[in-house]
C-alpha cells in the first residue's frame, strides 16, 4: 500500500508539468495577448489608449518577452507559491481569487447537499420500485431538471424571486452587506439569496445522480445474496441498506475525484449569469481577456484537485471495498 | 466664452465666471459637521479655495441639499473609471453647449494659440487637504513625462509639437506657463477629454515613491514586496488617475473613492475640499457617497429595471427600452432617452487596402461604393430593426455640430437600385451567374463577405436586411462573425474585403476639434488601416496613401494643425467633410439612435434628454453630477 502511495504520488509530478505546458499554450493560443484585448476594449468604448503606457506596461508584465521564458517565469514562481500577477485587477492572482473562494465553497457545499438530499431517496424508490408510476414520474422529473438550461432556469428563479420575495436580483447578499464583517444579518441575507443558485445548479445533476444510483442499485437487487436474504426473511429496509446500497455507493465514492474540482470552480455559466460572487465568472474574464497568470493559476489549482481528487477516490475506494485489489500490491 | 481680439498678438483669454463671493455665507454641509466639530477637518470656509467656482445652474435646474448616496451598476470592476469620467473636474472642461470653460482652473490665457498661462485657484487643495500648486504640474512635467525611465518615449504626443517640447515656466505657486514655438491645437480638447491628459498630478503623494525622491533601499523594499520588476512599476501603479484604484492617491474629483479593490461594490465618498460651491453656499457635489455595484454586464438591465440603480445607462441598450418602462412605475424611476452622437450608429468600411487585387480595384472606384449604398434599402432597416427611431444618413457630422449641412447626411443614401445598376453596369460588371449576381472581370461572382466582431445580433439582423437589396443589385453579401481581436487582425493584414462598425466617434465637433478622424491617420481606420498605420509609425510600417482623395484629407488634417484662425479651420473642416461626401469612404446606415437612461424619481437636476456618449460629453460629466441631488426621501 505504502509503494503503492509513493508511485501514485510520483506520477503526479510529470502528470502535472505536463498540463502546466498545455494550460499555458492553451491558454496563449489566441491571437493577441492581455494588452492587445484590453487595447480593443478601450477603443470599443470610445476611449483614448496611450500607446507609451501599453508599451510600458508590456515590459513591466514581461509580454514582450519569448513565451518560453514567460512560461519559466510562472512555473518558478508557483513552485515557490507565487501564483503570478492578476494584469486585469493589477492585484496578485492568490488576493483576486481569495476572496471568492470561500463563498464559492459555501455554495458548492449546499448545492451537493441538495443534490443528495433529492437523487437519494428517488434513486432508492426508482431501484426498488422499478417501472412503477413512481418512478417515471419522478424520472420524468429528473430529466425535466437535466434538461432545462440552467441559464434560463436561473433568469425565471430571480425575476419570480424579486417580484413575489423581493429579493435582490443577482448576488449572493444584498448590496450593503458587500465587503462588511459577517454577522447575522449577513449571513440571513446570503441564505436568502443562496437557494437560488443551489437549485438551479442542483437540478441539473439531480438526474445524473437518480440515474446512476438506480441502475447500480438494480445490478446489486438481482444478485443471488439479495434473494438469498429475502428468502431468509430479512426486513425489506435492512436488506437494502446493509448489502446493494453500499456496493451500489461505490460509484459515488469514485466520484470524488471530479467533486472537489467543481467546489472550488462554481457553476461557471451559472455563476455568470446570476452575477454570483465566486470563482466562476473570474476564470471565465481571465480567459476572455488573456489574463494569462490569473487563468493559468487558476486552472492549475483546478489540475491539482483533480489529480488530488483522484488519488484520494481511489485510496477510499480500495480501503471502503475489499473486493477491490490494489495491482500486485496486495499481500495477505 | 471666447473672446478674440485681433492684434499682431492673437490673445484669446478663456476667462471663469468671476467670484467675488462671501466666503462666510458658506454652510456646512451636515454630514462633515461631525468631523469639522472635533477639529478633524477644517471649517468649509477654509476648505473651498479662495477663488471658489460658483455653479451657475442651468434654467431646468434647481440648488438643492445635501444628502444621499446615489447607486449605479456597472459590469466589471474595471468599470469603476467611470467614476473619473461623471465626475468631469479637468482643468478645462467642455459645457453643455460644448464650449470650453475653465474648471479646476481660475482662468487661462492663450496668445496665438501657442503660449498657454494657466491660472489656479488660490487655496485649492488635493482631497487629502494638500495644497494643489504649479509644484503639482512641475512634477509632472520634470519628473514623470521627461524622466527617461518612467517615460522612454518622452511626452505624450499632444504635447509635443514638430518633434519639439514647450518650455513650461512656474513663475509662481498659482501660475503655470507652456510655450510653444508653433500653435498646439490639441492642447485644450485633450485636457478637456473624457480621459483626459493629466499634465498635474499630486507631487506630495507621489514623491514617496519616485527613485529622484526616495532612498533606494526604501524603493528597493517596496518593489518586493509588490512584485514588480522596478520603481517605475510601484510608481505608476500608484499613479493612476483614470482607472481610480488607488484609494491613497490624492484626487481633485467630486468623489474620491474609498474601496481597494478586488470588490463587489465600491463606495466613492465625498471630496470634502472639492472647489465648486452652488449659488446658495453649499459646496458641491450635494449627494454624500456614489456606491457602484458590480454585476455581471447581461444583468445590468434586469436589475436597473427592479429599482437597484438611481442613474443608469451603461449596459442598457435600445432593446431594453419596453423592458424597463413596464416596471418604471413600481420601481419609482423614469426611462429618458438621450441622443448618442456617433456619426453613424452602423456603417460599412471598404476595405481599400484589401490584399485580393481585383475586389481592391473595385472597391477604389467610387462609383462601385455609391452603388453598394444606394442599394442599401436604410427606410426599410430603421422600421424593421430601430421601430422607426432612428434617422438614415452617412457617416458624417450630426445636426447639432455647427459643421452640419443637409447634403453631408443625405446625398448617396436613397434607395435607388436603378441607379445603383446603372453604376454597376457602368464599371463593366455585366454579366450574371444563374443566381442573377455579377461577376467579376476574372468570372468569379460578386460575393462581399463583410466582417463583423460578432458582438450582437443587431449587426447581422442589419446585414440580413442589406442582403436582400443588395442581391437585386446583383451583390451577393456573407456576413462572417468572429471574436473582436480576430475581426481586427483580419482588416489590419487585409483578408477582409469590407467590415461593419460603428462610425465617427466624435460627431458633433466644433472646428476646434481635430478632424483626423476624417483623414487616413490610424490603423483603426478600417476603410485604409494600412494607409492610417502608414501615418502613425511615421511612414516605417504600412503603405503611403496613394489615392488622391485620401492624400488630400492627410494634407488638410495637417493644415488643420497649423491654421492660426477659428475661420481657417472650419474651412477645412467643411473641405475634408466634403470630400467624404463626396467618396464615400465609409458606408454610413444610420445614426441618431437613441440610448435610454433611467433615472430614479427622487434624484433631481438630470437633465430630459442630453447626449450620451463619452466624446464629447463624458457620459453625464458635462452634465455636472455634483449637482444633482436627492429629495427628503432619499437623504
Amino acid at each position: 500500500m505504502l509503494s503503492y502511495l509513493i508511485r501514485r504520488i510520483l506520477t503526479m509530478i510529470p502528470t502535472l508539468l505536463i498540463i502546466s505546458v498545455l494550460v499555458f499554450v492553451i491558454i496563449q493560443l489566441p491571437p493577441g495577448d492581455y494588452l492587445e484585448s484590453h487595447i480593443a476594449e478601450l477603443q470599443s468604448q470610445g476611449e483614448a489608449v496611450d500607446e507609451q503606457k501599453i508599451q510600458f506596461l508590456r515590459e513591466q508584465y514581461g509580454l514582450d518577452k519569448p513565451m518560453i521564458e514567460q512560461y519559466w517565469y510562472w512555473l518558478t514562481g508557483m513552485l515557490q507559491g507565487d501564483f503570478g500577477h492578476s494584469f486585469e485587477y493589477d492585484l496578485p492572482v492568490t488576493e483576486v481569487v481569495g476572496d471568492r473562494l470561500f463563498l464559492t465553497i459555501i455554495i458548492s457545499i449546499a448545492t451537493i447537499l441538495f443534490t443528495w438530499m433529492i437523487a437519494f431517496p428517488i434513486g432508492i424508490y426508482s431501484a426498488t420500485h422499478q417501472y412503477s408510476w413512481g418512478d417515471y414520474g419522478l424520472s420524468t422529473l429528473g430529466f425535466l431538471g437535466l434538461a432545462t438550461p440552467n441559464f434560463l432556469l436561473a433568469l425565471v428563479m430571480l425575476y419570480l424571486a424579486n417580484v413575489y420575495f423581493g429579493t435582490s436580483i443577482g448576488g449572493l447578499m444584498d448590496a450593503q452587506y458587500i465587503g462588511q464583517p459577517w454577522s447575522m444579518d449577513k449571513l440571513l441575507s446570503i441564505l436568502e439569496h443562496l437557494w437560488i443558485p443551489v437549485i438551479v445548479i442542483g437540478t441539473s445533476g439531480t438526474a445524473g445522480m437518480i440515474r446512476r444510483l438506480r441502475a447500480n442499485l438494480l445490478d446489486e437487487l438481482q444478485k443471488q445474496y439479495v434473494t438469498t436474504g429475502r428468502a431468509k426473511g430479512l426486513p425489506p429496509g435492512k436488506l437494502l441498506r446493509k448489502y446493494p446500497l453500499r456496493i451500489a455507493l461505490n460509484f459515488f465514492v469514485a466520484d470524488v475525484g471530479n467533486l472537489l474540482p467543481t467546489v472550488i470552480s462554481g457553476a461557471e455559466i451559472v455563476a455568470v449569469v446570476m452575477s454570483l460572487p465566486t470563482t466562476g465568472p473570474i476564470l471565465l474574464s481571465a480567459l476572455q481577456s488573456q489574463d494569462m497568470y490569473l487563468a493559468g493559476s487558476f486552472l492549475m489549482f483546478l489540475a491539482m484537485l483533480t489529480v488530488f481528487g483522484v488519488l484520494v477516490s481511489d485510496i477510499a475506494l480500495a480501503l471502503l471495498d475489499p473486493r477491490i485489489r490494489l495491482g500486485g500490491t496486495a499481500s495477505k | 466664452m471666447m473672446r478674440i481680439s485681433s492684434h499682431l498678438l492673437l490673445l484669446l483669454a478663456l476667462c471663469s465666471s468671476a467670484s467675488s463671493y462671501a466666503l462666510d455665507s458658506l454652510k456646512e454641509t451636515p454630514s462633515l459637521r461631525a468631523l469639522v466639530q472635533s477639529g478633524e477637518l477644517p471649517a468649509v470656509a477654509q476648505r473651498v479655495p479662495e477663488d471658489v467656482q460658483v455653479v451657475k445652474l442651468r434654467a431646468d435646474q434647481s440648488p438643492g441639499e445635501h444628502g444621499g448616496q446615489l447607486r449605479l451598476l456597472m459590469g466589471k470592476q474595471k468599470d469603476i473609471r467611470q467614476m473619473v469620467i461623471y465626475g468631469y473636474a479637468r482643468l478645462i472642461g467642455y459645457t453643455p453647449e460644448l464650449d470650453l470653460e475653465p474648471d479646476l482652473l481660475k482662468s487661462i490665457d492663450v496668445v496665438e494659440g501657442r503660449i498657454f498661462t494657466l491660472h489656479l485657484r488660490k487655496g485649492h487643495r488635493w482631497s487629502d487637504g494638500h495644497p494643489f500648486t504649479s509644484e503639482d504640474f512641475r512634477y509632472y512635467w520634470e519628473d514623470i513625462a521627461n524622466n527617461p525611465e518612467l517615460s522612454k518615449s518622452g511626452p505624450p504626443r499632444a504635447l509635443v509639437i514638430d518633434g519639439k517640447l514647450p518650455q513650461v515656466e512656474y513663475p509662481d505657486a498659482y501660475t503655470v506657463r507652456y510655450s510653444w514655438h508653433a500653435p498646439n491645437p490639441y492642447f485644450l480638447t485633450e485636457l478637456a477629454g473624457a480621459s483626459p491628459l493629466y499634465i498635474y498630478k499630486p507631487a506630495h503623494y507621489l514623491r514617496q515613491f519616485h527613485a529622484r525622491y526616495q532612498s533606494a533601499e526604501l524603493l528597493e523594499k517596496m518593489v518586493e514586496d509588490e512584485g514588480k520588476r522596478n520603481w517605475m512599476g510601484v510608481h505608476v501603479n500608484r499613479d493612476r488617475p483614470y482607472k481610480a484604484t488607488n484609494p491613497e492617491l490624492p484626487t481633485l474629483q467630486p468623489w474620491k473613492i474609498v474601496t481597494s479593490p478586488p470588490s463587489q461594490r465600491f463606495v466613492f465618498e465625498r471630496n470634502p475640499y472639492y472647489h465648486r460651491v452652488d449659488e446658495n453656499g453649499r459646496q458641491l457635489p450635494y449627494i454624500d457617497s456614489v456606491v457602484i455595484g458590480i454585476a455581471s454586464s447581461g444583468l445590468v438591465p434586469a436589475k436597473t429595471g427592479a429599482g437597484e440603480a438611481d442613474l443608469q445607462a451603461r449596459y442598457l441598450r435600445m432593446d431594453n427600452y419596453t423592458f424597463l418602462k413596464s416596471t418604471a412605475k413600481r420601481n419609482n424611476f423614469d426611462v429618458r432617452l438621450w441622443q448618442t452622437a456617433k456619426g453613424a450608429h452602423l456603417a460599412l468600411y471598404p476595405d481599400l487596402n484589401a490584399n485580393d487585387a481585383v475586389y481592391r480595384k473595385l472597391l477604389r472606384d467610387v462609383r462601385f461604393r455609391r452603388a453598394l449604398s444606394l442599394a442599401i434599402n436604410r427606410y426599410e432597416i430603421n422600421q424593421v430593426v430601430y421601430f422607426r427611431l432612428v434617422q438614415a444618413s452617412n457617416n458624417t457630422v450630426l445636426a447639432e455640430s455647427p459643421l452640419y449641412k443637409p447634403e453631408y447626411q443625405s446625398d448617396w443614401i436613397e434607395f435607388d437600385l436603378k441607379h445603383a445598376n446603372r453604376l454597376l453596369d457602368e464599371l463593366g460588371l455585366l454579366e450574371r451567374d444563374d443566381r442573377g449576381v455579377r461577376l467579376l472581370p476574372d468570372g468569379r461572382p460578386l460575393e462581399i463577405v463583410v466582417q463583423t466582431a460578432g458582438e450582437s445580433t443587431e449587426q447581422t439582423d442589419v446585414l440580413e436586411l442589406i442582403h436582400d437589396s443588395w442581391l437585386k443589385a446583383g451583390v451577393k453579401l456573407y456576413s462572417v462573425p468572429s471574436t473582436r481581436e480576430v475581426f481586427r487582425n483580419r482588416i489590419f493584414s487585409g483578408d477582409a474585403i469590407m467590415s461593419i462598425w460603428s462610425g465617427l466617434e466624435n460627431a458633433i465637433p466644433t472646428a476646434e476639434n481635430n478632424p483626423m478622424a476624417l483623414a487616413p491617420t490610424s490603423k483603426y481606420q478600417y476603410q485604409w488601416p494600412q494607409w492610417g498605420a502608414w501615418y502613425e509609425s511615421g511612414g516605417t510600417s504600412g503603405e503611403e496613401p496613394d489615392l488622391p482623395a485620401a492624400r488630400e484629407l492627410l494634407a488638410l488634417s495637417e493644415q488643420w494643425s497649423h491654421a492660426d484662425s477659428h475661420e481657417k479651420r472650419v474651412a477645412i473642416w467643411h473641405r475634408m467633410l466634403e470630400i467624404n461626401r463626396d467618396q464615400m469612404f465609409t458606408i454610413g446606415i444610420v445614426n441618431h439612435v437613441p440610448h435610454p437612461v433611467v433615472v430614479n424619481n427622487n434624484l433631481h437636476n438630470v437633465p430630459l434628454t442630453g447626449f450620451y456618449d463619452i466624446s464629447p460629453g463624458a457620459y453625464f460629466g458635462i452634465y455636472k453630477p455634483d449637482t444633482f441631488w436627492f429629495d427628503e426621501v432619499r437623504r
